[in-house]
């Protein structure tokens, strides 16, 4: 369980980037937060695991405050966080097998890790979650050497490898077409569904937002504007939560049958 | 046509500075050569045709009998460039860390490490070599502590440059699964850092094989000592034969070490 408590940030340019977030998320939900860009749906995000750090109020992780977390027991509640992001951030020169099991490094020793000696139920779990996802034909290529749909999967197979709790993704899709765009939500919906993994993804596409959204939480200005369950979500929602009109460009299109490869 | 673009700016300013440019960079050339005419001692090169025919051809009959010598010299030349080159790659690996902004927070702790590598880079090589004769004695071992320190220099910034160049994204990925600094250095930054990091290295042993070639002459090791040596006896066999193998190894060395910098990167 996720819970904002009168969480605010000011960025130490000045620009805020939250103003009194109020929002309990539970375990297994599948939420999706849109707003325009800069609406700090990012900020949002990245607080959660503290890869910005909220200046005012209080998040709690499983009743831990993250705000008050040394830098060890960060790293440790890290381990429990998947993050997934627009650039996937997969090592270009490692192979797909390496930057998938380095999704371990936070639950193995430095040595161990540096000198790649992990253990083998470690090894099985990556290669496991490179099936789930249908890559493990290129477990031995260069990361480079893939698409961004492939890679966008390597880096989902890279936090399941890291047994997360809570999956968090920073606008996932940004960078791929529609079609790999819907492969990639669907690969996240299962894994939430299916390992009962809280995930949180960013999304600034309404239909995609409608289509795999538990629950959709609108931004606008670093305030938290709409929340509720994606039943009673409408395209005047939408337009509320944009404040004007909605426009094509909102939209990801429909899902084509013939899907990346 | 030309009413397409509106009309540049200061037209007649410009026009006037270029002249202005033109005419003074003018004069200076006027004064140099009349210098030059008025001053130079032409008799030099009244019988320069007569000296060449002296040393040239000497030069391209090469001593074959000092092949073994000669060939003793040039390996010594090439260790204490492959000595230098691998004591400045290792050492400059921290200190470029230390120079490369997206490494160090500290602005001032940045800076300083910048300027340590700044200022090793000021020493001339001649210079640091007599001064590591006089502190450790005559020798190979002279040459290869000047070597490793002026390639230390450049290493140390070239591979802070390659630091800062690096995809950051990936380091806040590991970051955000809860890697430690050790497991972040070793997974998100090396892999992108030692491949360019071993190809700058080939590149100055490149260098440093030339620069070692000439070590000798201040008494630094290396084939130097005999170049210093056959020039004053005016063997110009013996000199031909040390030229023609330095410009073998040169040439080979430079070969290689271009074929295998493709394949790194």
């Amino acid at each position: 369980m996720i819970t904002f408590k009168n969480l605010s940030l000011v960025y130490p340019n000045g620009t805020p980037g939250l103003k009194d977030v109020n929002v309990t998320i539970n375990e297994g939900e599948f939420v999706v937060i849109v707003g325009l860009s800069g609406a700090g749906k990012s900020t949002f995000i990245r607080s959660i695991n503290r890869m910005v750090s909220p200046t005012e109020g209080e998040l709690y992780l499983d009743d831990e405050n993250v705000l008050e977390l040394g830098s060890k027991s960060l790293r440790k509640l890290r381990t429990k966080v998947g993050m997934i992001f627009q650039n996937y951030n997969l090592v270009n020169r490692s192979s797909v097998f390496k930057n998938t099991i380095s999704g371990r490094l936070g639950h193995t020793g430095t040595l161990r890790s540096i000198f790649n000696l992990y253990p083998k139920e470690d090894k099985v779990k990556a290669y496991e979650n490179l099936k789930r996802v249908n890559i493990e034909n290129y477990i031995y290529q260069r990361a480079d050497q893939l698409s961004g749909g492939q890679q966008q999967r390597v880096s989902i197979a890279r936090v399941l490898t890291q047994d997360p709790k809570l999956i968090l993704a920073d606008e996932p899709v940004a960078s791929l077409d529609p079609p790999t765009s819907h492969q990639v939500m669907q690969y996240l919906k299962r894994i939430n569904r299916e390992d009962n993994i809280t995930t949180i993804v960013n999304l600034h596409f309404i239909d995609m937002a409608m289509e795999y959204a538990d629950r959709i939480i609108g931004m606008r200005d670093g305030e938290v504007v709409f929340d509720g369950p994606v039943s009673e979500v409408s395209e005047s929602t939408f337009e509320q939560i944009y404040n004007r009109p909605i426009r094509e460009d909102d939209l990801r299109g429909s899902e084509s049958n013939d899907g990346e490869e | 046509m030309n009413e397409i673009l509106p009309p540049k700016p200061n037209q007649k300013k410009k026009r006037l500075r270029n002249w202005l440019i033109f005419i003074v960079i003018g004069i200076i050339y006027v004064w140099a050569f009349k210098g030059v005419y008025e001053r130079a001692d032409w008799s030099i090169f009244n019988n320069l045709a007569e000296k060449f025919d002296r040393v040239i051809p000497r030069l391209f009959s090469p001593d074959w009998a000092e092949t073994e010598k000669v060939w003793g010299y040039i390996i010594e030349t090439i260790f204490i460039a492959y000595a230098g080159t691998l004591i400045a790659a290792i050492l400059a690996v921290p200190f470029g860390f230390w120079a490369a902004k997206n490494m160090v927070k500290s602005p001032i702790w940045n800076t300083l490490g910048k300027w340590i590598l700044i200022l090793d880079r000021t020493f001339p090589e001649l210079i640091l070599a007599i001064l590591f004769v006089i502190t450790v004695g005559p020798g190979p071992f002279a040459g290869v502590l000047t070597i490793g320190l002026t390639a230390f220099g450049m290493l140390g910034k070239l591979y802070a440059e390659i630091i800062e160049s690096i995809d950051m994204k990936v380091v806040e990925a590991m970051e955000a699964n809860g890697a430690n600094k050790l497991q972040i250095l070793f997974y998100a930054i090396f892999p992108q850092v030692l491949p360019e990091f071993l190809s700058f290295a080939l590149y100055r042993f490149e260098i440093d094989i030339r620069a070692s070639t000439i070590l000798g002459l201040v008494g630094a090791g290396g084939i130097g000592t005999l170049i210093v040596i056959a020039a004053a006896n005016r063997n110009w066999e013996q000199l031909g034969l040390i030229l023609f193998g330095i410009i073998i190894v040169v040439s080979i060395i430079d070969f290689a070490s271009t074929k295998i910098r493709k394949r790194l990167v």
